[in-house]
């Protein structure tokens, strides 16, 4: 038996993967990393642990991570390393260059989830005080920017209501286009511990998932609802509610608005949401409708769990407003065991929505446009603010296209790979006089960028992550930044040679900051968090030490306001040429585009994406088991190796996202959320067929 | 040439138009002009009144283009509504 390495240090610190953000021990020998193992001690995963966090650790010392600045004036030329300072000169020189020509919101910025909430701050910050603009935009754009929206319009607060432990009071739990058995698998063993203790699970998927029917872990009821359909199967669930009167009045009438719920029910009560209206549209058995109405109503403690599976629609806002609608009038939320809860994406991409990350909102989720709120930060940064909104990512990418915006500082995030429609923002980033990336490799992105920042990976730094919910964690470095900088240093240097002067000794000193400026932050620094082992926002003199569950007397907003949900079918619709539905999701061991998760021992247990296709629709195109297939859609195709499987009804196929050479985004359409632009990721109608007598398409 | 491709703005304003729809006829136009107001860059605005000057918007809902008069008539940043992402409400 191998006898066990001896560490010589041990560092408590926050997972980087999923938005669980589980606590972690990294062992160290002579400053390299051994190994990860469960903080017992972490609030958000009581010594659990999945594959990626406890093995996927490695990536930080890969042969492909690249340690020195380096420029070059065109995406032709080869290379020129640097040092610091001279790259930072360089990136300054060009965006004031850019900006004297082109004006001062010819260019832009946009954070990344993988950094610290100090980091994200700090880029916001970078954006208002050097370029002098609102040109700031987040990840969470392309995943629960309809998160932010929907449950401020309803509940007045853009995330979960409760804490995870609160799913183990639950009496019914109900998952809508989320798998966590497989996308947060820690939070998923607490659903499966409360569904052993007796909880009913609930699922609304068009896929068969892991969490539907595995292990411990079985849906007393699945809509398997056709992809892009489920505004009109949560309008459905509440047509019933309103019909059989299973809603909460006294709730409603204490907590709510009146005047909204009364044209609530009259919209979602129509019969043209009736179970026997919906269900053949759906592809549902009305019965199943109704059976999950009844349960869901019924509780007594019944709690909602999302994921991409609402957000990424053309109605991604509106379907959060349903859950947020289905709480407050069935009366679950305000107390453990209910509520409504959005699981996050990437470890800190809640903290990416509330620093103020966005061309709208400064951090709190609070308007730029109001002058009071903007005046407190012209205050602290001794700056005039722009008051007018900024550009979302996909618009900037838009302007650029039409040669309106000229530049870009983008803080590892990968768009090329990411973001929807790829030609489309390979033409924009090709028309850019300068792209400035920020990454730990030479991503599909940083190809096409002029100037290259070395990033520091989460192991590398000091801060604080902030995850699905609410839970401010302390982020411990570990080792010393390979590039020399964390990211904080970058931006701040970068700053700098913009010609905004600013210093900090540490990032202890930005939360200071964030805290003198955003309410729900106000009672938040290093030292407490240090004291309480994490602190739940929000975090104030009313609650000194954090709050678990939201919304127990009040709304943020006052009352809970009924938003009308009416649905609108996607313009993506299966035809004769494109006859089957393609959405995408996560498998257990890979993260997102892999851009880390690859780039470890984890591809022994998935080293390429697969196409999921039913029997059915497999035999009618002579496709097995791994035969290779073209995808394409009207916008791309791809080639995948096909997996028969059960998961998936005939008409509907899925893969995952997880590796470069696949292109998945190659076949996603430019289509996107009415209110946020998020892109509607879960619905591309496409045809597949064999790869030898693959026609090649236009577009591809 | 249009800041952002005249087309993707047109059916930008008009997805948010569809969301607003159900509501009362006032909130409708309001709720409209908010989101335009709050949430839009000011040269995504300024794109879609050019094109409606030019053309008259025939391609764009009809609370579109009452938003859009309400929100030239009113002006500055002080008078949006705070930190609020749905229709107004008395």
């Amino acid at each position: 038996m191998p006898i066990p390495v001896k560490p010589d240090r041990s560092v408590t610190t926050t997972c980087a993967y999923c938005g669980v953000g589980c606590g972690f021990k990294a062992e160290t020998v002579e400053g390299r990393v051994v190994r990860m193992i469960p903080w017992k001690e972490g609030k958000a995963n009581h010594g659990h642990s999945c594959i990626k966090g406890r093995f996927a650790f490695d990536y930080y010392q890969h042969p492909d991570r690249i340690t020195t600045p380096m420029i070059r004036k065109n995406v032709d030329d080869p290379w020129q390393e640097v040092d610091w300072d001279t790259a930072f000169a360089y990136a300054a020189g060009e965006f004031k260059r850019i900006q004297a020509e082109h004006g001062t919101t010819s260019v832009g910025a946009v954070s990344s989830s993988r950094c610290t909430n100090e980091e994200i701050f700090l880029m916001q910050k970078f954006a208002r005080v050097a370029l002098r603009n609102n040109n700031i935009d987040n990840c969470s754009r392309i995943c629960h920017s309809p998160t932010q929206f929907g449950l401020s319009a309803t509940l007045g607060a853009g995330a979960a209501s409760q804490h995870f432990d609160s799913i183990l009071q639950s009496d019914v739990v109900l998952v809508v286009g989320a798998n966590p058995t497989e996308g947060h698998p820690v939070f998923g063993s607490m659903m499966k511990r409360a569904v052993r203790r007796g909880a009913r699970l609930l699922v609304i998927d068009p896929r068969r998932t892991e969490t539907v029917d595995s292990p411990h872990c079985r849906a007393e009821v699945h809509l398997a609802l056709r992809p892009g359909t489920n505004v009109l199967v949560l309008n459905s669930v509440a047509h019933v509610i309103v019909r059989e009167r299973l809603y909460n009045e006294a709730f409603v009438r204490a907590r709510c608005d009146g005047d909204d719920f009364e044209l609530w029910m009259d919209l979602v009560g129509d019969d043209r949401y009736s179970p026997d209206v919906v269900g053949p549209e759906a592809g549902l058995d009305p019965d199943d409708i109704r059976r999950l109405a009844r349960i869901y109503a019924g509780g007594p403690n019944s709690t909602i769990y999302y994921g991409l599976g609402v957000t990424e629609h053309s109605q991604g806002s509106t379907g959060v407003m349903c859950l947020g609608n289905l709480t407050m009038a069935t009366g679950m939320v305000g107390r453990e065991g209910v509520g409504v809860n959005p699981l996050r994406g990437q470890g800190n991409v809640q903290g990416g929505s509330c620093l103020g990350s966005w061309p709208h909102m400064l951090t709190g989720y609070r308007f730029v446009t109001d002058d009071v709120v903007r005046g407190s930060f012209e205050d602290e940064w001794k700056i005039t603010l722009d008051s007018e909104p900024g550009l979302r990512l996909p618009n900037m990418f838009d302007a650029a296209v039409t040669g309106s915006f000229k530049a870009i500082y983008i803080q590892g995030e990968d768009p090329i790979q990411s973001d929807p429609n790829r030609h489309h923002v390979e033409a924009a980033l090709r028309s850019m006089e300068c792209v400035v990336v920020q990454d730990l490799y030479l991503s599909e992105t940083a190809k096409l960028a002029h100037v290259f920042f070395p990033g520091s990976s989460s192991l590398e730094k000091d801060g604080t992550f902030t995850n699905a919910e609410r839970r401010v964690s302390m982020v411990r470095k570990v080792i010393e930044p390979l590039g020399g900088l964390a990211d904080w240093q970058i931006t701040v240097g970068f700053m700098n040679a913009m010609g905004y002067e600013c210093h900090y000794d540490h990032p202890s000193e930005v939360l200071d900051e964030i805290a003198r400026t955003s309410p729900a932050y106000s009672g938040m620094s290093f030292d407490k968090i240090e004291a309480l082992g994490s602190v739940q926002w929000p975090c104030n003199t009313d609650a000194p030490e954090g709050t678990e569950v939201l919304h127990t007397v009040t709304f943020p907003r006052g009352k809970g306001s009924f938003m009308l949900t009416g649905y609108l079918p996607t313009s993506e619709r299966a035809t004769d040429q494109y006859p089957l539905l393609l959405t995408t999701g996560r498998i257990l061991s890979q993260y997102n585009v892999g851009t880390q998760t690859r780039r470890t021992a984890n591809v022994a247990w998935h080293d390429d994406d697969v196409l999921e296709i039913s029997a059915d629709d497999a035999a009618g195109r002579g496709l097995s088991s791994g035969d290779r297939a073209t995808i394409t859609s009207r916008y791309g195709s791809t080639e995948l190796t096909v997996s028969i499987s059960e998961r998936v009804n005939p008409g509907v196929v899925y893969t995952t996202f997880h590796f470069a050479h696949t292109m998945v985004n190659n076949l996603t359409s430019d289509l996107d959320d009415w209110a946020t632009n998020c892109p509607e990721y879960k619905v591309t109608a496409v045809d597949v067929v064999r790869a030898s007598i693959a026609q090649p398409v236009a577009g591809s | 040439m249009s800041f952002i491709e005249t087309e993707r703005l047109v059916t930008m304003a008009n997805q948010i138009a569809d969301f607003f729809a159900p509501y009362p006829s006032a909130r409708r136009i309001e709720g409209v002009r908010n989101h335009l107001r709050n949430y839009w860059d000011p040269r995504m605005r300024q794109a879609l009144y050019d094109h409606i000057d030019a053309t008259g918007g025939p391609e764009l809902r009809p609370h579109v283009l009452e938003a859009v008069a309400v929100l030239r008539e009113a002006a500055p940043a002080t008078e949006a509504k705070k930190a609020y992402a749905g229709p107004p409400r008395d």
